[in-house]
């Protein structure tokens, strides 16, 4: 009986704990491994992009995955470093890459008129 | 039509035990059943949770949260949970376990003696589906939110898991299950129409056996933590299904029947008693279906700007609509026919209220296929997500099972009126062949029976002619 319980404490705790950990922990790796970055864009009263930082360095190649979760359509440009993706439809992913080649702060942002909040809707880049 | 059986094809005394297959019996009496259950659904809800937190305020068609609760979950429990295996849900349910553990401080393991915590009787005035009524009603107030925002499930169900683990510190066993948890009532009034059941086999057994270990508990297992008498259930009701008694039975007396659909209609015990809080949840659940189907799957955006709260004044006057319509507005209706009926059977002896309560239960199989109608109309459309957030359950790009891409693709929704319009015909015909039978009930006389059921039976055309309109032509 003794046995049993144990097992079954460590089987609750593994399915919040472990669960819990578990999601982020791969989150992390994968995020590592993947790609430089991602971003999630949301118009800004919903969230705005998520992260509105993003760090990477200078003189490599940079990938940015971009993840549309909403249900209207939004736009990505990166002025500075003549990066832009027209549309990224409601749902879609879209991944852009290019080199970096001088370091600072650079704005990014949507360029699809979203809301009415659409001229929040940037972020930094952070090339270092 | 033969008396005693279902549309003069299945006699309503037809049972099928499942439990007398060794296999199922050992499952049964397992400590492990339903706990491997429970914590594999823990672990899905602690995804759906953390899902709801991340996805915040984003769109709910991407969001694991949303879509496994609101689409795959619910859909579930009225398609195949509560019509075919009633309570079942409340069995696998992961939202008590904290409490429940901490009052028996075991997970695995029986605790003889008193349970910890405050261990408080419920008050006798709450024992009842009220308070349930309420608390769900309530809970559609939000209804515009949790569908399209991940964050209103996230809050919605850790309020639902914090307040079990509360209430089940402060009163004894599973009272939050029994009389506060919002998805029970519903689950409890439908599992009256549902096609299986646990009961007692011999009941000279039980008469014989003392104590009642099914309602003290043994080494086995515990006492009912429904607060239950399982050696003498009739009908489905309350029965949350968590198997103890099959655990704490020594005669193996217990009995997991399949069964004809809603003969617990019929049933009338004092001590499973017809009462009005199961009418009003009877009209609750209506009065709700026609409101989402009005609001969510019908065309008037108006509609759907008041339940979505696009101006604070739209919001306030669902609220107020809303709760006059379910409250008041169907039970009053309702009302008028059973008074009609009282007069038309010409019966002197049988109280009005009598009457209005037990015409009432011609409402749970009519209700249960408008809900199941209403699924259909979630799940056809937007089923497809489903594929779509297993694989990228936070909307972080990944693609565990390689369908993150799958597109929006709607099933069969050219034939979904068809569909919604056929569930609804066949459970207004069980709901006619339960309604008179419940109309010689009431009156005992049969010429008395059937002058007092044609208002009913007006009533129940009227509301299904309503909904095949919604369904096929609005």
């Amino acid at each position: 009986m003794k046995t049993n319980e144990r097992l079954a404490v460590f089987l609750i705790i593994l399915a919040t704990i472990g669960v819990l950990v578990g999601v982020f922990a791969i989150e992390k790796y994968r995020r590592g491994q993947l790609y430089t970055v991602q971003l999630t864009a949301r118009v800004p009263e919903n969230g705005n992009w998520y992260p509105r930082q993003i760090s990477v360095p200078a003189g490599e190649k940079v990938r940015i995955y971009i993840r549309n979760i909403e249900t209207i359509t939004h736009g990505f440009a990166i002025p500075d470093f003549e990066v832009a993706v027209k549309e990224i439809k409601a749902g879609e992913v879209v991944v852009v890459e290019f080199t970096p080649d001088k370091k600072g702060t650079f704005p990014f942002m949507c360029t699809v008129w979203c809301s009415d909040h659409h001229l929040d809707m940037t972020g930094e880049l952070i090339v270092e | 039509m033969t008396k005693n059986k279902l549309f003069g094809l299945i006699d309503l005394d037809t049972r099928f035990e499942l439990t007398k297959f060794k296999l199922v019996r050992m499952l049964f009496k397992s400590r492990w059943f339903p706990l491997l259950v429970i914590l594999f659904n823990l672990a899905i809800f602690l995804v759906i949770l953390i899902a709801g937190f991340i996805g915040g305020y984003s769109s709910g068609n991407y969001n694991f949260g949303v879509m496994v609760v609101w689409i795959l979950w619910w859909v579930l429990l009225m398609f195949m949970l509560v019509p075919v295996f009633a309570r079942s849900w409340c069995l696998m349910c992961p939202f008590p376990i904290f409490g429940e553990w901490f009052q028996r401080g075991k997970l695995f393991g029986v605790k003889t003696g008193k349970l910890n915590g405050l261990g408080l009787k419920w008050p006798k005035a709450l024992k009842n589906m009220w308070l349930m009524n309420f608390l769900f009603l309530g809970t559609t107030y939000f209804s515009g939110f949790f569908t399209v925002r991940p964050l209103a499930t996230f809050i919605l169900l850790g309020a639902i898991i914090l307040l079990a683990f509360i209430v089940m510190i402060v009163f004894e066993k599973r009272n939050f299950c029994l009389y506060m948890c919002p998805v029970s009532g519903f689950q409890g009034l439908y599992s009256q129409f549902a096609m299986s059941e646990i009961r007692r086999k011999d009941p000279e057994i039980c008469k014989h056996h003392t104590p009642k270990t099914c309602f003290v508990g043994n080494e086995k297992g515990h006492g009912c933590p429904w607060n239950l008498m399982p050696f003498d259930f009739k009908k489905n009701t309350y029965c949350g299904m968590c198997l103890e008694c099959f655990k704490t039975c020594p005669y193996d007396n217990m009995a997991f029947n399949l069964r004809p659909p809603g003969i617990d209609l019929l049933v009338d015990t004092p001590r499973e008693p017809k009462g009005l809080d199961e009418a009003w949840k009877a009209f609750i659940m209506l009065g709700i279906a026609i409101v989402f189907f009005l609001g969510f799957q019908g065309p008037w955006g108006w509609l759907k700007d008041m339940i979505r709260a696009t101006t604070t004044k739209g919001y306030l006057g669902y609220i107020a609509g809303h709760t006059i319509f379910n409250l008041l507005a169907i039970p009053s209706v309702f009302f008028i026919f059973a008074f009609l009926s009282k007069l038309f059977s010409g019966n002197k002896e049988v109280s009005l209220k009598q009457v209005f309560i037990n015409f009432s239960y011609t409402l749970v199989p009519l209700g249960l296929g408008v809900w199941i109608a209403f699924s259909l109309g979630i799940i056809l459309p937007n089923g497809s997500y489903i594929l779509h957030i297993i694989s990228d359950p936070f909307a972080w790009g990944w693609n565990i099972f390689g369908t993150a891409h799958f597109p929006w693709t709607p099933v069969f929704t050219k034939y979904l009126g068809l569909l919604q319009g056929g569930i609804m015909v066949l459970f207004y015909l069980f709901s006619l062949v339960y309604g008179f039978r419940l109309s010689k009930q009431t009156y005992g006389d049969e010429t008395q029976a059937k002058l007092g059921w044609l208002p009913i039976l007006v009533f129940l055309t009227g509301i299904t002619i309503v909904f095949l309109w919604l369904f096929l032509a609005a």
